[in-house]
C-alpha cells in the first residue's frame, strides 16, 4: 500500500510515466508481432510446399535472398532418375503490378497448376490458377490496392484476372502472387527459364540417397530436404530482419529504463526526508530497498496492462491504414515483452538506488 | 538487591568531541563532553541554537563517530558496534521524537506508528495491534487511520511520540520536541516523555532551547558552543 500512495500523490506524473512504459512496451510487442509476422509471411510458401527436394543453381541455397537461373533441360534430365516421382519448375521473379497510375512490386511465382506444387499456401478466397491469364494475389496487398476476386491487374502489357487471394504469403516488404509458369516464363521473355525444382522422390526412397543421386547425375546443382531449405530461408530472413528488430527493441528497452529510473530518482529524491528519518529510525537495508523495487513493479506492471489494452485496437487500426504490415500476436510475445519490462524495472530500480544510498540518516535532523 | 548506579547507565560519554571539516574549516560541534544517561532518567540539554545539542544527541544516536574521546551506548563502546548492529539497535532500543514530528506523509497515523516495529521485524498486523495501544496511551487511538495532512500540530507531535515508544525503547532522544508546538501542547508532551521515563524506568534525553521544560527533568545540562557549561538538577 505504501508503494501506491506514494506513486499515486503524484497522479499526473503517474499518468505519463505509464503511459510512457506502456508506449515502449507497446513498441516491443510490435515490433515481436511484425516479426512473427514477416517471418511466417516470408516462409510459409516453403513451410507448406510439399515438395521433398528442393533443386536450385549451385551456391544458391535460399529463394528470398539469391539468384539461382536452371534450364529446363535440368527438368528433363531430373526426370530420368529412377528414384525421383515427379519433378515441377517454379520460376521466382520480381515483378511490377499496374493498378491505374499505381505500380506495385510483386514476387510473382510461375508454377505448374497440374502438379500443384509450389502454388499458393493458402487461399483464403477463391482458387488456385489453372490458365495462364489468370493470377492469385495475397490479401494484404489486395487490401492495400483494393483488388478484389474477378478483377483484372496488369503485369507489363499482359492482363490477368484474379481467381484467387491467398495468405501466409505477405512478407512485410514485398508479397507474392501466383501465375502459370508459362506465364511467368512469357514475361521474361525466356520460355526456357527456372528458378528451381521442385522434387518427390518415389515412396520410401531415402531422401539422402536421392539428393546424392541427383547431384551424381547433374553436376552442378544445390539439393536440399524440405527442412534444410525451410531452415536456410529462416536464417536469410532473420539475417536481414533480425538487427533492425533487436535495434529497435534495444531502444525500447533503453527508453523504458530511462523513465523507470528517473520517475524512482524523482520520488526518491522528493522523499528525501521519509528515507532519512526511516533509516534514522532503524529502518533495515532490505526495507527501503524493497520499496523502491516495489515501486518499479507496480509500474511495469501498470504499464503493461495498459500496453496490452491499448495494443489490440492499435495494430487493427495500423492494418486498416497498412495492410502490408502483419502482425502476428501471441501469449508467449506477450509474457516475454511484460517479463522484460518487468526486468528492466529491476534494473531501473537499481539505479535509482545509487540516489538512496547518498541519503544520510543525519539529514533528519537537519 | 539495589543495582549498582554504574549498571543503569546506557550512554556514557568520556572526554568526547566531534569536529567537522578539516584544517582551515574545522568546526568543533561537540567539545570534550562526559556524561552519562541513566535508566529512570529525564535529562535535559539545554541551550540555544547552534550550541551542539543536536550534534551531541546523534552522537549518542550511533549515527555519529566521535572525533575524540569514548563512548558507550547501551554498555558497548560504540566504535565496537558494526553498521548493521548500530541499525538493529536504533530500531529495538532507542526512540526518537523530532521538532517537526516528521511522520511520513504517505502513511496513516496507525502505519508510522507501527514502522518501526516492522524495521525489528514482526509482521504488519502484530505491529500495529501493538502500535494501537500507543496511540491509545497518547490518547489518539481516533486518528489511527488519519494520514498526517489532516492533523494538528499537536496532533502529530502525540503521533510521533506514540511512534518513538511502540518499539518499547529503553532510550528515547527527542531533538526539540516542543519547538513547534504551543506551551500547553508542548508541557503535554513532555510530561508523556517524563512519565514514560519513571514508570517504565526508560531514559529520555531532549535537546531544547525551551527553559519552561527544565521542570520535569532531573537533570539539566546546559550547552554553548559544543561545550556543558553545567549541571543541574
Amino acid at each position: 500500500m505504501h508503494s501506491i500512495r506514494i506513486l499515486i500523490s503524484q497522479p499526473t506524473r503517474l499518468v505519463l510515466t505509464i503511459a510512457g512504459i506502456a508506449l515502449c512496451i507497446i513498441l516491443m510487442l510490435f515490433l515481436l508481432s511484425v516479426y512473427h509476422g514477416v517471418a511466417d509471411g516470408s516462409v510459409e510458401y516453403i513451410r507448406q510446399n510439399r515438395a521433398d527436394l528442393w533443386v536450385l543453381q549451385r551456391n544458391a541455397w535460399n529463394i528470398l535472398r539469391c539468384s539461382s537461373i536452371l534450364g529446363t533441360a535440368h527438368g528433363l534430365a531430373l526426370r530420368q532418375i529412377p528414384d525421383v516421382h515427379s519433378v515441377s519448375a517454379v520460376l521466382l521473379l520480381l515483378s511490377t503490378v499496374k493498378n491505374g497510375d499505381q505500380m506495385a512490386t510483386i514476387y510473382l511465382v510461375g508454377f505448374e497448376p497440374q502438379t500443384g506444387l509450389g502454388g499458393p499456401p493458402h487461399l483464403v478466397e477463391g482458387r488456385s490458377v489453372l490458365h495462364d491469364d489468370e493470377i492469385v494475389i495475397d490479401q494484404s496487398f489486395a487490401a492495400k490496392y483494393h483488388f478484389k476476386l474477378r478483377d483484372v491487374v496488369k503485369i507489363q502489357d499482359d492482363t490477368l484476372q484474379i481467381v484467387g487471394i491467398s495468405a501466409g504469403t505477405n512478407a512485410f516488404v514485398i508479397q507474392y502472387a501466383f501465375v502459370t509458369l508459362h506465364r511467368a516464363q512469357s514475361l521474361i521473355g525466356f520460355p526456357n527459364i527456372v528458378t528451381c525444382y521442385l522434387v518427390k522422390a518415389r515412396q520410401g526412397k531415402d531422401l539422402i540417397e536421392v539428393s546424392k543421386e541427383i547431384r551424381k547425375e547433374i553436376p552442378n546443382l544445390e539439393v536440399y530436404d524440405h527442412d534444410t531449405f525451410l531452415k536456410n530461408n529462416i536464417h536469410e530472413m532473420e539475417s536481414g530482419f533480425l538487427p533492425f528488430i533487436y535495434t529497435i527493441a534495444a531502444i525500447g528497452v533503453v527508453v523504458l529504463t530511462a523513465i523507470l529510473s528517473l520517475l524512482l530518482s524523482v520520488n526518491i529524491l522528493e522523499r528525501r526526508k521519509d528515507f532519512a528519518v526511516m533509516k534514522t529510525l532503524g529502518s533495515p537495508k532490505g526495507f527501503l530497498t524493497f520499496l523502491i523495487i516495489k515501486q518499479a513493479l507496480l509500474l511495469s506492471l501498470a504499464g503493461s496492462i495498459t500496453a496490452v489494452i491499448f495494443f489490440f485496437p492499435m495494430i487493427e487500426g495500423i492494418k486498416k491504414i497498412s495492410p502490408e504490415v502483419s502482425a502476428k500476436t501471441s501469449v508467449e510475445q506477450i509474457m516475454t515483452v511484460i517479463f522484460v519490462a518487468m526486468v528492466t524495472s529491476l534494473l531501473s530500480s537499481f539505479i535509482s538506488m545509487q540516489r538512496l544510498r547518498r541519503i544520510y540518516p543525519l539529514e533528519a535532523f537537519s | 538487591m539495589k543495582i549498582p548506579e554504574t549498571k543503569r547507565w546506557i550512554v556514557q560519554l568520556d572526554h568526547v568531541s566531534k569536529i567537522f571539516g578539516a584544517n582551515e574549516h574545522k568546526t568543533a560541534a561537540v567539545r570534550n563532553i562526559s556524561l552519562t544517561a541513566s535508566l529512570g532518567e529525564l535529562l535535559v540539554l539545554l541551550g540555544p541554537s547552534g550550541s551542539g545539542k543536536t550534534t551531541l544527541l546523534t552522537l549518542i544516536a550511533g549515527l555519529l563517530k566521535p572525533t575524540s574521546g569514548h563512548m558507550s551506548i547501551f554498555g558497548r563502546n560504540i566504535d565496537l558496534y558494526p553498521p548493521k548492529d548500530l541499525q538493529a539497535l536504533r530500531a529495538r532500543q532507542i526512540g526518537f521524537v523530532f521538532q517537526t514530528f516528521l511522520l511520513i506523509d504517505s502513511l496513516t497515523v496507525i502505519e508510522n506508528a507501527a514502522l518501526v516495529l516492522q524495521f525489528t521485524g514482526k509482521p504488519k498486523s502484530d505491529s500495529q495491534d501493538h502500535a494501537r495501544r500507543f496511540l491509545k496511551q497518547c490518547q489518539i487511538e481516533h486518528l489511527a487511520q488519519k494520514f498526517p495532512a489532516m492533523l494538528s500540530q499537536g496532533e502529530k507531535q502525540r503521533v510521533a511520540v506514540a511512534r518513538a515508544l511502540s518499539n518499547n525503547p529503553d532510550l528515547i532522544i527527542a531533538d526539540e520536541p516542543t519547538g513547534s508546538l504551543e506551551t500547553k501542547q508542548g508541557l503535554h508532551i513532555i510530561r508523556l516523555l517524563h512519565e514514560y521515563a519513571k514508570e517504565l524506568d526508560r531514559c529520555v534525553i531532549v535537546a531544547s532551547h525551551d527553559i519552561r521544560i527544565a521542570e520535569l527533568a532531573d537533570r539539566v545540562l546546559r550547552m554553548e558552543d559544543g561545550a556543558l557549561l553545567d549541571t543541574c538538577k
